[in-house]
């Protein structure tokens, strides 16, 4: 036992680092202890094969919250969000359909698919601007709990419901909507071009067991349409370096407030002691002290083995066992030798810069879904890749490339395990899936890597190998994420919080739930 | 004389609705397709909401409710069968046989379920809450609805809060081991529903099946409900009639003119016919704003379940007979479905009353992909449901002497389902409460005054059979 | 990316300013010459040839055509008569308007409507249960506009038939120089005038026959700014600059109605039904809170300002479209939304939105003016719109 700090966070991805610059920038002396050589979590960018950089786990794609790059300003710290322009979706006929920014461009693509969607997209984003709208206040809130009886719960209830009256009948009405259906059903109301539906569709599954067809997927539509709110601020878009540089703009925005961030400190269990957190044991056995202790980590590592159950309530207990992580998503890193030559795009050009999705049709996704029900990888898997050397040259050799592929379904519970020759089949699959579209692709990888949800499990501790530490399922969401007694990022230890994405608002939306579990932290402290 | 008031349809919703208007003054005129009232109308499923037995006085007037008991027969393998009984110590003993720990937890299951459906009984009970409604009235309504929510307690209003949008099958995971149980009652959580037990909403639908049954029973009761009904006085009901359209004049309703071409005259038109139907075929085009047809288009009611009648040379030998084995045979079941295939193997409900079957099957779907409900389509699925039968019922196939199957479009015209989804409106979240069957339309009136939809697409949906009617007419009532 | 006319092999050897703008997803010329002066002028004094090609075009055909049209515009369609083109707007189920343009009565069941946003969407939802064909025209059918004192004469010596006939807003079908066009007495300069609706394939071959015909006569090609100035002049709007459709407003007080926007003419309550009626019939008795008007800075006003600077006044020679505050009895009274100096009436003109109570012919308010970095009002009177409108326009 050393020296005592106001708070300890455990665990330093993004959502941990979040909250201690949080924490530290209102005055807190912060300790982040990360298990790995490096913070960043879910969010790093590793130099896998020689000259060729990765964002190795996460997801391309950042939605950090435009608050958090503006209050941490995280730019000065060495962030850099170059923006994504497209989206393309490679078709089986030959033909492709691309999703650009620029609207004349983009309506111009449509149209040569249906007018009707053409017309229908711009309605259809102006919709989602409003609904994004009508959420964004949400996303920032402590979630109310509307069983509780607290005055402070039912204040924040009632505040909750001025918000939705306030939205009027038409968007009210919406939002519901928007909660409930499946994203498919809900994106039929809009739009007849199959690759269209199925590629906005795509969205809603990720991080969750579930198909386009499965209600409660279309929520997720909105968080495409966050990005376009914060105007100027386009959170949609790549890291320069990776995402593992918003990471370390973070842990050095931190630091310049005076946290203090270890590495290779691997937390072994949170110290309880009457009820309350007061410290962490290593698991090299040295005890660190605090006055609070923030733990990054997932629900089921935070209070299962961190905490233990034997200082938590039995329904809480139940209820953190019952919450589901059944992580679903793989990743497959290419280091290249040249750029892949689509057969819809022979020439290149400027969509390769964008993201590209194999989402050909609904139909498409929900067979690969089918197939993850069932305990198996989908042999045509979901794909949305990124060629990120095309942004930032930085991240390849030159004139070799780097392409960054998320894949869905992968099983965290595959029949039979993943082993080592289960991890190269799936990884066989995802290439021929694109060698489908692109002939060039097989001849030209230099370099592959493969990362099952149970490599994300053993490598990063994310339970089950959820990206988004807990399925985003309406069941899952607001006051119930992670369990009504642990919502607002408190628990039932004192002086023990949660910071990570096992919060509201979750996955999909980075750094609120630790800008939101700081802001609550320090109003107690307060 | 009074104002004259048009039902178009004479299903329970209808003649609640008609019954409520005649004693509210107006002269009410039901609309009847079929050849003669009642005939022949079969039992229905759903719970017989207590306050409208005791304002149309049902009892006294015959209405008999039956409770099969044991409410379903599962085969489980090597000749065994899971029973569960009205008695839910009784099923318990039955499913110690599978499952001790199954066992255990059943009691406790039973009577959790069984609070969540006592809250959705409540809500039933009720127009759907508006929590967009103005005005102190609609405030309080509100404040009052939540409060009778509190009153489960603090663990029941999370756990309905928690429940209601989960899929039955992890709800089901969460409390048992063993198949054959999670798969009848999993069962309960597709029931007419175009969703597979993975699919998150699922548990409503389970919940809504338990509405005003015994702690323990997922399954409607079935009862003679219409043809009491029928039999009441206080209304002309006009049998072998069509309501060919709804006349509108400035921006009113003003009666119904039939097939035939003759026309009514009425003050106020309640229709049992989907929204669908009612607004966008029966009203000339032109009434309604762009932006409702739209939504009204993007209405879901696809219709899942074929009706399968054996008849034998004998008796069936069982009583009820549920092949849903599984929840994994259930969501397979569903994938079929959700590709325009008949599932190759359905999750079948039969039911023996002397020497003939009757079996419920599912997934049936309205809309085949690339083929029709020809009378090939219709052999090969009675084909299925016979073969499905005889492995749990030895001997059966041999002594069938007649088949005849309701595929989804049989089941559109005679009983007015659209796509032959009986509940109007797939009962599905997103088009549960104030936003069944379109937020627009929650409320009973529609966009043309004096237009009312009295039908099960209406809150509170086809479990509680009379409610929707019930409601519409005290709306219309309220409205005049 | 962008798209252009059938007529841009023409119009980008001629376009020597390389001052290109987009339309509708098309490029388009701002002016041809290094200034559009002289395109501005050639529209008052002789003829100005536009390329009218990017808007929205949609053919409606069908024994219940009539009555689709009649149920999405303010006005009567049903009662139009073969040959008529009707300026209309209309709205969404709230009485805002969508858009405005033209629906042409080509024959009994078939209508050509033009609009300035896509339309199809809107047209085929309120079609549903109609007997009616609709079909997007827009690439398929290029457009002209021909306009100024001397287009008359200009068309007549290609056309094989008499034009002498033509009445303000007829159409009429046509051969010019072998071309089978569509001419339309219609424009959007204010001025005597023609639109020119033909099949794309032989775009460039009507092109041709115009120029030549119209060396004689001062045919000159032009460009946008061209006619921003002119529609102002002649007091039209232009949607996204002057009125933000209800389709696209991100809140209520952004939409407007037909009267709004001094459309109340063209509301026909009389109709049973069409969309927005309900609440246009409210708001026609109710009265528009808000009127869309002409407005003339007061020219020693707008010196005065400049003076106390030591500077003469800078004149906007482009129309401007950014939103200039008004005000009147110490309140915001409304504002501007396009403006500038009219080279033919020497005047500094405005289109603004004012309170009802603001809008009557004659009041005085204050515009605001940007003056050397410095924000100030000047003086100006309402006046009824157009500011220009010669005979020969109808005659």
């Amino acid at each position: 036992m050393s020296r005592s700090f106001d708070a300890i966070v455990i665990g330093g991805g993004h959502n941990g680092l979040v909250c201690a610059a949080y924490l530290a920038r209102a005055g807190k002396r912060v300790l982040v202890l990360e298990r790995r050589e490096h913070v960043g979590g879910a969010a790093v960018s590793e130099e896998v094969f020689p000259g060729f950089r990765f964002s190795v786990f996460s997801y391309v794609v950042s939605l950090l919250r435009p608050e958090i790059i503006r209050e941490l300003d995280l730019p000065r710290h060495g962030l850099h969000i170059l923006p994504l322009e497209s989206t393309l979706t490679p078709l089986a006929n030959g033909d492709y359909l691309a999703q650009w920014n620029d609207h004349d461009q983009n309506r111009c693509e449509l149209a040569r698919h249906s007018l009707r969607d053409a017309e229908a997209y711009e309605e259809y984003g102006r919709r989602m601007h409003h609904m994004a709208r009508a959420v964004k206040p949400l996303l920032a809130m402590a979630p109310p709990d509307p069983a509780s009886l607290d005055p402070r719960e039912l204040l924040g209830l009632a505040r909750l419901g001025a918000h939705l009256r306030g939205l009027g009948s038409a968007r009210f009405h919406e939002l519901c909507r928007l909660m409930t259906m499946s994203s498919a059903d809900y994106l039929d109301q809009w739009f007849e071009c199959e690759p269209l539906k199925a590629t906005k569709s795509a969205s809603g599954i990720i991080g969750t067991l579930a198909g386009p067809r499965s209600p409660g997927t279309a929520f997720v539509l909105l968080h495409h349409y966050m990005g376009e709110l914060d105007g100027v601020f386009r959170a949609w878009g790549f890291a320069k370096g990776g995402n593992g540089s918003v990471s370390e703009a973070i842990a050095a925005a931190a630091r310049s407030w005076g946290a203090e961030i270890r590495t290779n400190a691997a937390v072994a269990r949170v110290r309880v002691e009457g009820g309350r957190a007061t410290g962490v044991v290593l698991e090299d056995g040295e005890e660190i002290h605090a006055r609070r202790v923030v733990s990054n980590a997932d629900p089921r590592r935070t209070f299962l083995e961190m905490v233990g159950e034997k200082h938590l309530p039995a329904d809480f207990v139940a209820a953190i066992r019952r919450y589901r992580f059944r992580g679903s998503s793989g990743k497959v890193n290419l280091a290249l030798g040249e750029l892949p030559r689509f057969t819809c795009l022979p020439q290149g050009g400027a969509a390769l810069r964008g993201a590209i999705s194999i989402s050909p049709s609904v139909e498409y996704l929900e067979r690969a879904y089918d197939e993850a029900k069932y305990g198996e990888f989908s042999r045509r898997p979901y794909l949305d890749m990124v060629i990120p050397s095309l942004l930032d040259p930085s991240m390849a050799p030159p004139g070799k490339h780097v392409m960054s592929i998320f894949v869905q379904y992968a099983p965290y519970r595959l029949n039979g395990g993943w082993t080592d020759a289960r991890r190269e089949a799936f990884g066989d699959a995802v290439v021929d899936t694109i060698a489908e579209y692109a002939p060039n692709l097989k001849s030209s990888i230099l370099h592959r890597q493969v990362i099952t949800p149970a490599d994300i499990e053993r490598t990063l501790g994310l339970s089950e190998g959820n990206i988004f530490q807990g399925e985003l399922s309406l069941q899952q969401m607001f006051f119930l994420r992670p369990a009504a007694a642990g919502s607002r990022y408190r628990t039932p230890i004192q002086d023990l919080f949660l910071c990570g994405a096992g919060t509201h608002p979750g996955g999909g939306v980075m750094g609120a739930s630790g800008r939101n579990a700081a802001r609550a932290i320090l109003g107690e402290a307060a | 004389m009074s104002a004259r008031a048009v039902v178009i349809g004479a299903g329970a919703n209808e003649l609640v609705a008609a019954q409520v208007l005649a004693r509210g003054g107006w002269s009410v005129l039901v609309l009847d397709r079929s050849a003669a009232a009642a005939d022949g109308a079969t039992d229905v499923a759903g719970w017989v909401a207590p306050p409208i037995v005791r304002e149309l006085d049902l009892e006294r007037h015959g209405l008999e409710i039956q409770r099969p008991d044991p409410w379903v027969t599962a085969p489980v393998a090597d000749g065994a069968r899971l029973e569960l009984w009205n008695d839910v110590t009784r099923s318990a003993e039955s499913i110690r046989r599978f499952s001790p720990n199954d066992a255990a937890r059943w009691p406790v299951f039973c009577e959790q379920m069984s609070t969540l459906a006592r809250a959705l009984e409540t809500l039933s009970m009720a127009p759907p809450p508006d929590p967009m409604g103005e005005g102190i009235g609609a405030l309080a309504d509100l404040g009052g609805l939540a409060l009778r929510m509190r009153r489960m307690g603090r663990q029941g209003l999370e756990n309905l809060l928690r429940m209601v949008p989960m899929p039955v099958a992890d709800l089901l995971d969460d409390w048992f081991e063993c198949d054959a149980l999670k798969g009848v009652l999993g069962a309960a959580g597709v029931l007419h529903l175009h969703q597979g037990p993975r699919a998150g909403g699922t548990t409503l639908n389970f919940l809504q099946n338990h509405l005003g049954c015994a702690p323990g029973v997922f399954r409607p009761a079935l009862s003679n409900v219409v043809r009491v009904l029928a039999a009441l006085q206080g209304i002309e009901i006009r049998c072998g009639v069509e309501a060919a359209r709804i006349e509108v004049r400035e921006g009113r309703v003003t009666g119904v003119t039939l097939a035939g071409g003759e026309e009514i005259a009425a003050a106020l038109v309640l229709s049992g016919t989907d929204p669908r139907r009612t607004l966008l075929d029966l009203l000339e085009p032109g009434w309604l704003e762009p932006e409702s047809v739209r939504t009204l288009r993007g209405m879901r009611s696809r219709g899942v379940v074929a009706q399968v009648t054996l008849a034998l040379d004998r008796a069936a030998g069982f009583s009820t007979l549920a092949i849903a084995p599984s929840l994994d045979y259930l969501e397979r079941a569903h994938d079929d479905a959700k590709y325009g295939r008949v599932s190759q193997q359905p999750y079948l409900e039969a039911r023996a009353e002397d020497r003939s079957v009757h079996a419920h099957v599912q997934f049936a779907p309205y809309a085949l992909a690339g083929a029709s409900w020809d009378e090939a389509q219709r052999a090969q699925l009675a084909d299925l449901v016979v073969q499905t039968l005889d492995a749990h019922a030895p001997g059966l196939s041999a002594a069938v002497t007649a088949r005849r199957v309701l595929a989804p479009p049989d089941l559109e015209r005679p009983f007015g389902w659209p796509e032959g989804q009986m509940h109007g409106a797939e009962p599905a979240l997103d088009q549960w409460l104030w936003m069944r069957p379109t937020p627009e339309l929650a409320r009973y009136r529609t966009p043309i005054p004096g237009l009312y939809l009295c039908g099960s697409a209406m809150h509170p949906g086809g479990w509680v059979p009379g409610a929707c009617g019930y409601h519409a007419a005290r709306q219309a009532l309220s409205d005049h | 990316m962008l798209k252009t006319t059938p007529f841009h092999p023409r119009i980008a050897a001629l376009c020597k300013s390389h001052a290109w703008r987009r339309w509708a997803g098309y490029v388009v010329a701002s002016s041809y010459e290094l200034s559009h002066e002289r395109e501005y002028h050639a529209i008052r004094v002789a003829a100005a040839l536009f390329d009218i090609s990017p808007l929205y075009k949609y053919l409606v055909r069908g024994k219940d055509a009539a009555r689709l049209l009649d149920r999405v515009v303010t006005r009567d369609v049903v009662r139009a008569s073969i040959g008529q083109v009707l300026y209309t707007p209309w709205c969404d189920g709230s009485g805002k308007v969508l858009d405005d343009g033209t629906v042409a009565r080509l024959d009994e069941s078939t209508f050509r409507m033009t609009s300035a946003d896509p339309g199809l969407r809107w047209l085929e939802e309120n079609a549903l249960g109609l007997e009616v064909a609709i079909e997007d025209v827009s690439e398929s059918t290029a457009a002209l506009a021909l306009q100024g004192p001397n287009a008359r004469a200009i068309l007549q010596q290609v056309s094989e038939s008499d034009l002498a006939g033509l009445k303000y807003f007829r159409l009429v079908p046509a051969r010019l120089r072998g071309v089978p066009v569509t001419i339309s007495r219609t424009g959007y300069t204010g001025d005597l005038g023609y639109e020119i609706w033909l099949d794309a394939a032989h775009a460039l071959e009507l092109w041709d026959a115009l120029i030549d015909a119209g060396a004689g006569h001062g045919i000159t090609p032009a460009g946008m700014l061209a006619l921003d100035l002119a529609r102002i002049e002649a007091g039209l709007m232009l949607i996204d600059v002057d009125y933000v459709s209800a389709r696209k407003a991100l809140i209520e007080s952004q939409k407007s109605s037909p009267f709004e926007l001094g459309l109340g003419w063209a509301v026909d309550l009389r109709k049973e039904r069409f969309v927005g009626r309900t609440a246009l019939a409210e708001e026609a008795r109710r009265g528009p809170q808000w009127q869309f008007v002409g407005l003339e800075v007061d020219w020693n006003s707008l010196e005065h300002l400049y003076a106390e600077l030591g500077l003469a006044p800078q004149l906007p020679g482009v129309a401007w479209r950014m939103s200039a505050p008004a005000y009147a009895g110490g309140e915001q009274a409304g504002y501007a939304t396009s403006g500038g100096w009219s080279p033919l009436l020497k005047r500094y003109i405005a289109l603004a939105h004012l309170q009802s109570r603001w809008a009557a012919a004659g009041t005085l308010v204050e515009m605001e003016v940007t003056v050397e970095h410095r924000r100030k009002r000047a003086t100006a009177r309402v006046v009824p719109r157009p500011f220009f409108d010669p005979e020969r326009k109808r005659a």
